[in-house]
């Protein structure tokens, strides 16, 4: 009966569904749009999951010394250890311009760093070894929206500075974000020179192994290690704050929610009340009639919820068709900390008209009812 | 079957005590017939209440089947009301949401085909053309005739009308009286009027002045009943 009910009267069901409809939506939509914030972080630096990368500090020479360690004393097999130099450049984010390395490699080293990365091809060709040539990544060409002959760095570029003119002649298609020029072309044109030590274990699930050994390895060294894991504990204690103050935002926007709904449905109630008390007249109970408005409040707030997620799922796959993807910005749709944020809205939402029916129950005399008192 | 024994009901009216009934010593007996007479603020309604268990005596007591009313809990109190009794109240009171056929349902208890059965009710009432409308599509008329197949749902016991024919016309009004007689099958009907000619075929009537079984209001009447207070 409660369905029939609910279904009978759309003009009642439909108001209080669309609230929380439009309420989950709110919250898994600010919730999904920040989390893209990190996500992004991660998906725009996931190339350093590979590897890790090791430099020198204050001293060029000791290279050699670190590469040495490494091969005598890593945990794992190694599969490659690669000399890089490295400059910078700039990819766009939607909170703003965030640094972005460019590898300087040698051309075997490319290739081998393509494959790791999983490339499937390149649209054009590597960089001829020595030339002021760039390789990207498709990625990187739809952020940047750059292709082949584009600028990547030049003299006049703010924050991707090199002193010739450097084209992009080649875009691998990978997931990963990638941006390299010949290791020769950096050492003959860029500052510091410093060659960097990009360490590769055989085997994938090695790598976290190798990353934290190197960690400890070189601490208080005269080396400067870079791992994913420092990248990711680094992003964490960012949004700290962050998350905090969104905890604070969204527990204000529930309580105002719910009390919007516990008023609605008490006015709801209370145009049901002739209802109620003509069927305790004829003899159900209390706890049937509990029961059937608990239930009833029930279907409303969890329909109301699935709906919401359904809505907010189709909207946020919309936003990231339309805003997000052509510009290589990341968004999951399916972003399970946004749903996560919304579940204390049909809780609280439920413990309210939980109460409400409950009050509403609590001194009611079906006499009146009948007599047409409360009518 | 069913009995008061010096029961009283006690209101508060802003601090001041007001009976609506006292010293009611009454029993209905099985399928009787029997008529509350009694001039509007008189308890009639009251009287119904206390004796159909929708409201507990604040003194005395109501006994069915030997049982006292006021020792049973809410939930086996409204049990008695569902399974054993029907009710028809002054006002037709339907489910708006629902249509004829299933207000009528909701008269019974789940046990047995209570389709079938509201579905014969209704038509033995002459709305079998009618069942599957909602209760704003029916007449006055009409809707209090849902509400009396709705009480005959499940053959109750006994059937309680507390003014069924108040929100009709005459004829109207002495249509549905004639059906809850005819149809109310060996089951008791205790029926509140101040309207004696809706009382034709009463097995008794008695009559409620002030609260109180009182004087013969119509002594003229055969099997009028007199009570004391």
């Amino acid at each position: 009966m409660a369905s029939t009910f609910l279904f009978r009267n759309a003009g009642k069901t439909i108001p209080l569904v669309a609230v929380i409809v439009l309420a989950v939506m709110l919250i898994s939509g600010i919730v999904a749009m920040i989390d893209s914030i990190p996500l992004s972080i991660r998906t725009i630096y996931r190339y350093s999951q590979q590897m890790v990368g090791i430099t020198p500090r204050g001293d060029p020479a000791q290279t050699p010394i670190i590469r040495d360690r490494i091969e005598k004393e890593a945990p794992v097999p190694l599969e490659r250890v690669m000399v890089c130099r490295a400059t910078g450049a700039q990819v766009r984010s939607i909170v703003g311009k965030w640094p972005f390395v460019v590898l300087g490699l040698a051309r075997e080293d490319m290739t081998y760093y393509l494959d790791r990365m999983g490339s499937r091809g390149i649209n054009g060709r590597l960089p001829e070894t020595g030339k002021a040539e760039a390789l990207i990544s498709e990625p990187v060409a739809r952020n940047l929206g750059l292709r082949k002959g584009s600028l990547l760095l030049g003299p006049v570029q703010d924050g991707a500075y090199s002193p010739e003119e450097v084209r992009v002649v080649g875009i691998a298609d990978t997931d990963e974000w990638l941006m390299f020029t010949p290791i020769e072309y950096q050492r003959a044109h860029h500052f510091p020179p410093i060659d960097v030590l990009l360490v590769f274990a055989e085997n994938l699930p090695d790598q976290a192994k190798l990353d934290n050994w190197a960690v400890k390895a070189f601490k208080g060294e005269r080396a400067q290690v870079f791992v994913y894991q420092e990248l990711e504990r680094d992003t964490q204690d960012m949004f700290k704050i962050l998350y905090k103050i969104l905890n604070v935002v969204i527990a204000t926007l529930v309580l105002v929610i719910t009390l919007m709904m516990a008023m609605l449905m008490n006015i709801y109630q209370s145009q049901r009340l002739p209802e109620y008390g003509l069927l305790q007249a004829l003899g159900y109970t209390r706890r049937q009639l509990l029961s059937r408005a608990f239930g009833e409040t029930l279907v409303v707030v969890v329909g109301g919820w699935v709906l919401g997620l359904l809505v907010a799922y189709s909207l946020l796959l919309v936003v990231r068709a339309q805003l997000m993807t052509p510009q290589a910005f990341a968004l999951d749709p399916l972003d399970r900390m946004a749903f996560i944020y919304t579940i204390p809205i049909p809780v609280a939402i439920l413990a309210a008209g939980a109460l409400t029916v409950w009050s509403r129950f609590r001194r009611f005399d079906p006499v009146s009812v009948v007599e047409r008192r409360l009518v | 079957m069913i009995e008061a024994r010096g029961a009283a009901l006690l209101y508060h009216d802003h601090g001041r005590e007001v009976y609506a009934c006292r010293d009611i010593g009454l029993r209905v007996s099985e399928g009787e017939f029997l008529g509350i007479l009694g001039p509007s603020g008189s308890g009639k309604s009251s009287l119904l209440y206390m004796l159909s268990g929708l409201k507990t005596p604040t003194s005395g007591q109501v006994l069915v089947d030997g049982i006292d009313l006021a020792s049973l809990g809410d939930e086996a109190r409204s049990r008695l009301r569902l399974e054993r009794f029907g009710f028809v109240f002054q006002h037709p009171h339907l489910l708006g949401y629902l249509t004829a056929l299933e207000n009528v349902v909701l008269g019974a208890s789940g046990s047995g085909d209570r389709l079938v059965e509201a579905e014969n009710r209704l038509s033995r009432l002459g709305l079998g053309d009618k069942m599957h409308r909602l209760p704003h599509e029916l007449s006055g008329g009409e809707r209090q005739r849902v509400c009396v197949a709705r009480a005959l749902m499940g053959s109750p016991e006994a059937i309680f009308a507390d003014e069924p024919t108040a929100a009709l016309d005459h004829a109207n009004g002495h249509a549905v009286v004639d059906m809850l007689r005819q149809e109310r099958g060996g089951g008791a009907l205790v029926m509140v009027t101040h309207d004696p000619s809706m009382l034709d075929g009463a097995d008794r009537i008695v009559t409620l002045v002030d609260g109180c079984l009182g004087e013969a209001a119509v002594a003229a009447r055969p099997g009028i009943e007199p009570g004391t207070c």
